[in-house]
C-alpha cells in the first residue's frame, strides 16, 4: 500500500468510527482497518444501544447527558450525510431507575443534581400508572433460579423511582456505526475491511505502522486501538503498551435475552427503558413486541473471560461459545418475571451472545500508551455506547494534543464538552490509574 | 380422563453441534424442550380442562437432566411426570417400547401425544410405533383436534396446505404439528407453582423392556459440508432477471 | 434373492416426476442382477405408467386395487402394503418422504416392527445403510437398519433421475394384488386433501421455490412472488420472520420449525438466512440468494447471490415470462 496515512485506527465500531470522524475534521488522514465486513459489525452490533444517563461518578453522568445530545441531533452530527442503509434513530422513551439496593440511586441522583439533569421522582403509584403490568414487590438480593431461595415470598416494596425523561436508545447500533463511517469518509477517512492486523510496529521506541496478516504494511506516525473485545490481543502487539497499562482489559462473554412482551402488552408502544437492580435486569423494548432483557451482572451470575476469537468461532461448547445458555435465559426472565408477572417465558432462548471489553473496574481506558504514538479507547465494559460520539471528539483532541506535546500523564487534558457546560478530567479514564472502587463494578459503569 | 404427553430432551436448534468419535455429539449444549412437543403440550392442558378429572402426564426418556424438560412441561401445565432414567440412547423401536411400559404402569391413558418429530433424531416415527404397539390409532402433523368421551376428529396437515381430517377412536395417539396452537410458556407465578409438582422415576433397567429384532444404529456422524462459493450476480433488474432465468435454464435444467 | 418394493405415488392418475429420482436409487443399489425392481400402484391406471415406470428399471408391476370408500384411508392402505410385502417376499422397501410418505411408511413400520430412516439422502443396500440429516439439518448421520424388512423414505429431489438404455430395457411383469377386503375400524377419513387456494405446488416437492423473508415486507408482496412462481411452476415458501408477521400460513414456512426441502434451485428473497432458515434448505441444489443487505448470512452461503430488492428483480422475472 503506497498510501501514508497520518492515523491508523484498529477497529470500525461505534468508537473507531467517530474518532476517524474527529480526526479526519481536524485535518488529519485516516485509516481504519477491521477485521470484519462492515463497519459496526462486530461487538457494536451486540450493543443494547441504550441511551441513558445515570451513573456512579458525576463525570460518567456529565459524559453520558453530553452523548444524549449527539444523538437527539444525530443528522447534525453526521453533517447530513447519506447512508444508504438509511439512518440509525433514537428512540425517547424515557429511563426508570427503580429505587433499590441494586443502585447507588441516592449517588445517581446527586450525580443528576450536580450535572444538571432533568428527572422526576416516581412513589409506587406513580410506577404502577406508567407500567400498569409491574409488580412492586422488592426482590433483593438478586439470585439465580437454581438457588432455591429464588423463590421465596416476597415482603416489602420498593421505594420508587427516578424517572429521566431523556433516555432511550438506538434501533440498530451497527447501522449507527455505518453512519459516522459515512460522515468520517466525507471528510477524507478511509476504511478498509477484513483485514486482520497481526502487528504493531514500532523504531526507535515511536510507533511506525501495522502489519496486517496478509503481509500488508502500512504506515502511520499514530496508531489508535479501539478494536473491542480484541483490544488486549492488540495491546500484547505493540511494544511495552501492555506491561505499560496498570488497568488491563479482557473479553467478558454476555447474553442479552429477547422475550416476548405479555398478551395485551403493547411494550414496544408504551414502552421505557427501565434499570430495575432489585432484580439485576435492564429492559428496552426491541421489534416484534419483546422485552429485551439485559443483566446488570449480579455477583451470583458466572464470568465467563473468552478468547474472543474462538467465541465468534463458536468454540468453547456451552456457556463459552456465542449460543444463549437456558441457565441464563432463565435467570433473565425469570428475574424480570418477578417483575412482570404476566410475562410468559418461551423454552427456547432468545437473544444475543456477545463481548464487553472489559476493563479491570469497569471504566473505560481513554489514554496515551507507554509506546509514542500509540494510543487506546478500549475497555468500555459494556458500558460506552451511549458515549461514543463523545469518546471520538475527545480521543481525538487528546491525540493531537499529545501529537503537539502535551504530557498527557503528568498534566491530563481537561476535555471541554461541546453541549453541556462543563470540563472532564480525561486522567480519570488512565490506564495507570488504580482500580477505581467508586465504580459499580458492572454494566452500569 | 389421562392424557399423557411424550417429551424429548434435545439440543437447542441454535447450538453449535460438535460430532465426538465421528458418532455422536457434544452434549456441552443448551438442551431444552423438542419445539414441537409444546404445542403437543398446550393442547393436551386445553383438552385438559374441558375434562372433568382429567390430568395431564409428561413422559421422557433420557439421561437424569432430561428432568428440566419435564420441569418445562409442567410449568407449562402439566400436572405430573414421569421421567425414565437411561444413560443410552435409543432408537424410536425401543424408546416406543419403553414409553409404552412408563405409561402403563401409570395409569390407562385416554390421549397420547408427542410432537410430530423431533429436531434432533428427526425419526418421525415414534407416535406410530407408540400406536401399534399399544393397537391404538395414529395420526400425525395434526393441526386441529376436537375430543369427545369417545373419539377425536383431527385435521392432519400435508404439504403445500393440504389437510385431511380423520376421526380417531379413543384412546389414540397425536404426533402435534406446529399448526396446532401457539404454545402457551408459562409465567413466573406458573414456574413457582409447578415446582412442587413431581417427576416419578424409572430406571430404564427396571422395565425390563423386551427387546425388537429390529433395530436403527448411528454409525457415523458426520457435519454437513456447506461447500457453497457464492458468486455475485451484477447489473440492472432486467439484466439480473435475464442472469437468473439464465442458471434456471442451462445450469439447473429446470425450465 | 432380493426384492425391492418401491411405492410410486401419483397425482390425479399421473406419476409425479419425484417417483424417478427414488427408482433410480434404488436400481443402482441393486447388488445382484436378478433383484426384482417392484412399484406398488395404489391409485391409478398402471397401463399408462406401465412405459415410464419400464425406462428406468421396474421389472414388476403391482396394481393394488382398494376398497372406493378406503383409498384415502392411510391405514388401510398400509395394511395392503403389508400384506403386499407379505405375498411378494419384499425385503426393502421404498417410499417417498413426502406428505403422504409421512403418513404412511412409519404406520408400515410400526405395523411390522421394522425399521425406517425417513427423509433419507442416500441409500446404501449392500451394507444396509441410510443417510438423514439429523440435529437441525446440522449433521449428516448414517444409520444401520437391521430387520427382516427394511424401509425407507426418500427425501424429494435427492437424486436425479436416469433411465436405462433402451436396449437393456425389459418389459414389467403386470401384477394384481386385491385389497378391497381392508378396513379400518379405529380411524376413519371424514374429509381429504382440502386445499388452501392460495397454494398450488407442493413445497416438499417442488424443483424451485421462491422463498420470501423479511424483505418482502408484507402480505401483498408476497402476491408478486406467488405469480412469478406461477410462471416458474415453482412453489412459494417462506422464512419464520414472514409466518409470524402473518403474512403467509405456517404451511409456507421453510426451515427448522417449517419444511425441510431440497429444491433444484431455491430463490431467497430478503432472507437473512439464520440457522434456523438454513436447517431447512441447506441441502437445495442451487440457492440465489436476493438481499438488500450484502452483510446478510445469506450472502457468503449460497451459489449465486444478488445486491438488490428482491420484490424487483422478481418483478423482471416474470416480466420475461410475460413477454415470452
Amino acid at each position: 500500500m503506497s498510501e501514508k496515512y497520518d492515523a491508523i485506527i484498529i477497529g470500525a465500531g461505534v468508537i473507531g468510527c467517530p474518532i476517524a470522524y474527529e480526526l479526519s475534521k481536524m485535518g488529519y488522514k485516516t485509516l481504519n482497518v477491521d477485521k470484519l465486513p462492515d463497519a459496526g459489525e462486530g461487538s457494536t452490533a451486540g450493543s443494547c444501544a441504550i441511551v441513558r444517563a445515570h451513573y456512579s461518578t458525576a463525570d460518567g453522568v456529565a459524559m453520558a447527558y453530553e452523548g444524549f445530545k449527539y444523538w437527539l441531533n444525530w443528522e447534525n452530527y453526521l453533517e447530513n450525510v447519506e447512508d444508504e442503509k438509511g439512518l440509525a434513530k433514537y428512540m425517547n422513551t424515557g429511563s426508570i431507575l427503580i429505587k433499590s439496593q441494586g443502585h447507588d440511586w441516592k449517588k445517581v441522583q446527586k450525580n443528576y443534581d450536580e450535572v444538571g439533569v432533568a428527572y422526576e421522582e416516581w412513589d409506587n403509584d406513580k410506577i404502577k400508572k406508567e407500567v400498569p403490568v409491574a409488580d412492586l414487590h422488592e426482590f433483593w438480593p438478586v439470585r439465580r433460579p437454581e438457588d432455591p431461595k429464588f423463590f421465596d415470598e416476597p415482603a416489602k416494596e420498593v421505594e420508587g423511582a427516578i424517572f429521566c425523561p431523556e433516555g432511550g436508545y438506538v434501533n440498530d447500533p451497527a447501522l449507527s456505526a455505518h453512519n459516522i463511517m459515512r460522515a468520517a469518509e466525507a471528510k477524507g477517512a478511509k476504511f478498509i475491511f477484513n483485514a486482520e492486523v497481526i502487528d504493531i510496529r514500532d523504531e526507535n521506541d515511536k510507533v511506525t505502522g501495522i502489519t496486517l496478516k496478509d503481509g500488508t504494511q502500512i504506515d502511520a506516525p499514530i496508531v489508535v486501538n479501539v478494536g473491542g473485545p480484541h483490544s488486549f490481543m492488540i495491546n500484547k502487539m505493540a511494544k511495552g503498551v501492555w506491561e505499560g497499562c496498570n488497568i488491563k482489559t479482557k473479553a467478558l462473554r454476555h447474553e442479552v435475552m429477547y422475550c416476548p412482551s405479555p398478551d395485551g402488552y403493547n411494550y414496544l408502544a408504551d414502552g421505557y427503558h427501565m434499570s430495575d437492580g432489585d432484580i439485576g435486569c435492564y429492559v428496552r423494548p426491541e421489534v416484534g413486541n419483546t422485552f429485551l432483557i439485559g443483566s446488570e451482572d449480579p455477583e451470583c451470575d458466572p464470568q465467563e473471560w473468552v478468547d474472543p476469537d474462538g467465541f465468534y468461532a463458536g468454540k468453547g461448547g456451552k456457556g463459552k461459545d456465542n449460543v444463549l445458555t437456558d441457565e441464563q435465559w432463565k435467570a433473565q426472565c425469570y428475574r424480570l418475571g418477578k417483575r412482570i408477572p404476566s410475562l410468559e417465558v418461551p423454552n427456547q432462548p432468545r437473544g444475543v451472545v456477545d463481548l464487553y471489553d472489559c476493563s479491570d473496574d469497569w471504566i473505560p481506558v481513554y489514554d496515551k500508551s507507554d509506546l509514542p504514538g500509540y494510543y487506546m479507547a478500549i475497555g468500555t465494559s459494556g458500558n460506552q455506547y451511549k458515549n461514543a460520539p463523545v469518546v471520538g471528539h475527545m480521543m481525538a483532541e487528546l491525540i493531537d494534543a499529545c501529537e503537539k506535546g502535551l504530557d498527557h500523564d503528568k498534566e491530563p487534558l481537561q476535555y471541554k464538552f461541546k453541549y453541556t457546560d462543563r470540563s472532564t478530567d480525561v486522567g480519570f479514564f488512565s490506564r495507570k490509574r488504580e482500580i477505581n472502587y467508586n465504580s459499580s463494578f458492572s454494566v452500569n459503569g | 380422563m389421562q392424557i399423557y404427553v411424550c417429551v424429548k430432551h434435545v439440543p437447542d436448534s441454535a447450538a453449535n453441534i460438535t460430532i465426538l468419535d465421528k458418532s455422536r455429539i457434544d452434549e456441552n449444549v443448551t438442551f431444552l424442550l423438542n419445539p414441537y412437543d409444546e404445542h403437543a403440550i398446550t393442547e393436551a392442558v386445553r383438552i385438559r380442562d374441558t375434562f372433568q378429572e382429567s390430568e395431564v402426564i409428561a413422559v421422557c426418556i433420557g439421561k437424569d437432566d432430561a428432568e428440566k424438560t419435564i420441569r418445562s412441561a409442567l410449568a407449562m401445565g402439566a400436572d405430573r411426570g414421569l421421567l425414565v432414567s437411561s444413560n443410552d440412547d435409543h432408537d424410536s423401536i425401543e424408546t416406543a417400547r419403553v414409553l409404552k411400559a412408563a405409561i402403563e404402569r401409570t395409569g390407562e391413558p385416554a390421549l397420547i401425544f408427542t410432537g410430530k418429530e423431533s429436531i434432533d433424531a428427526e425419526g418421525m416415527q415414534t407416535m406410530f410405533r407408540l400406536g401399534a404397539l399399544f393397537d391404538f390409532p395414529v395420526a400425525t402433523n395434526v393441526i386441529k383436534i376436537d375430543v369427545d368421551e369417545t373419539r377425536a376428529v383431527i385435521d392432519s396437515e400435508l404439504s403445500g396446505g393440504n389437510v385431511n381430517t380423520y376421526e380417531l377412536s379413543l384412546p389414540c395417539v397425536v404426533g402435534a404439528g406446529r399448526g396446532l396452537n401457539t404454545p402457551k410458556y408459562p409465567t413466573f407465578p406458573d414456574i413457582v407453582k409447578s415446582r412442587k409438582k413431581t417427576v416419578k422415576k424409572f430406571i430404564f433397567a427396571d422395565l425390563n423392556i423386551e427387546p425388537s429384532k429390529a433395530s436403527m444404529s448411528i454409525v457415523e456422524l458426520e457435519p454437513l459440508k456447506q461447500a457453497r462459493s457464492p458468486k455475485e450476480i451484477t447489473g440492472d433488474a432486467s439484466i439480473v432477471a435475464q442472469k437468473i432465468l439464465t442458471i434456471l435454464k442451462e445450469e439447473a435444467k429446470v425450465i | 434373492m432380493e426384492n425391492i418394493g418401491i411405492i410410486i405415488e401419483t397425482d390425479n392418475g399421473k406419476i409425479k416426476e419425484t417417483n424417478f429420482g427414488m427408482i433410480t436409487l434404488a436400481r443402482d443399489n441393486k447388488a445382484e442382477t436378478e433383484t426384482e425392481l417392484f412399484a406398488f400402484v395404489m391409485d391409478a391406471d398402471v397401463k399408462v405408467l406401465k412405459e415410464d415406470l419400464e425406462s428406468f428399471g421396474i421389472t414388476k408391476i403391482v396394481d393394488i386395487s382398494l376398497a372406493k370408500e378406503q383409498q384415502n384411508n392411510p391405514v388401510v392402505r398400509a395394511k395392503a402394503l403389508i400384506n403386499v410385502i407379505k405375498e411378494f417376499n419384499i425385503n426393502t422397501l421404498f417410499g417417498l418422504s413426502t406428505a403422504m410418505g409421512k403418513d404412511l411408511l412409519p404406520r408400515i413400520a410400526a405395523m411390522l416392527d421394522a425399521p425406517l430412516v425417513m427423509d433419507c439422502i442416500n441409500v446404501d443396500l449392500e451394507q444396509n445403510f441410510a443417510k438423514t440429516s439429523q440435529y437441525s439439518g446440522k449433521t449428516i448421520a448414517t444409520i444401520k437398519l437391521s430387520g427382516d424388512v427394511l424401509l425407507f423414505g426418500i427425501r424429494p429431489n435427492t437424486v436425479a433421475p436416469v433411465n436405462i438404455q433402451i436396449k437393456t430395457q425389459t418389459l414389467a411383469e403386470m401384477l394384481k394384488f386385491d385389497g378391497e377386503e381392508f378396513v379400518s375400524s379405529s380411524l376413519r377419513v371424514v374429509k381429504s386433501g382440502e386445499t388452501d387456494k392460495n397454494i398450488n405446488i407442493n413445497l416438499a416437492e417442488a424443483d424451485v421455490i421462491i422463498a420470501g423473508g423479511r424483505g418482502i415486507q408484507n402480505r401483498e408482496n408476497f402476491v408478486i412472488l406467488s405469480q412469478c412462481a406461477e410462471k416458474l411452476n415453482a412453489a412459494v415458501g417462506a422464512s419464520r420472520v414472514a409466518v409470524d408477521s402473518g403474512w403467509v400460513p405456517y404451511s409456507m414456512q421453510v426451515g427448522q420449525t417449517g419444511e425441510k426441502v431440497s429444491p433444484k434451485v431455491y430463490i431467497a428473497c430478503g432472507i437473512s438466512g439464520s440457522i434456523q432458515h438454513f436447517a431447512g434448505m441447506k441441502t437445495s441444489g442451487i440457492v440465489i440468494a436476493i438481499n438488500i443487505d450484502e452483510n446478510a448470512a445469506i450472502m457468503s452461503n449460497c451459489d449465486y447471490y444478488v445486491k438488490a430488492d428482491a420484490l424487483n428483480i422478481i418483478l423482471e422475472l416474470t416480466k420475461l415470462f410475460n413477454n415470452g
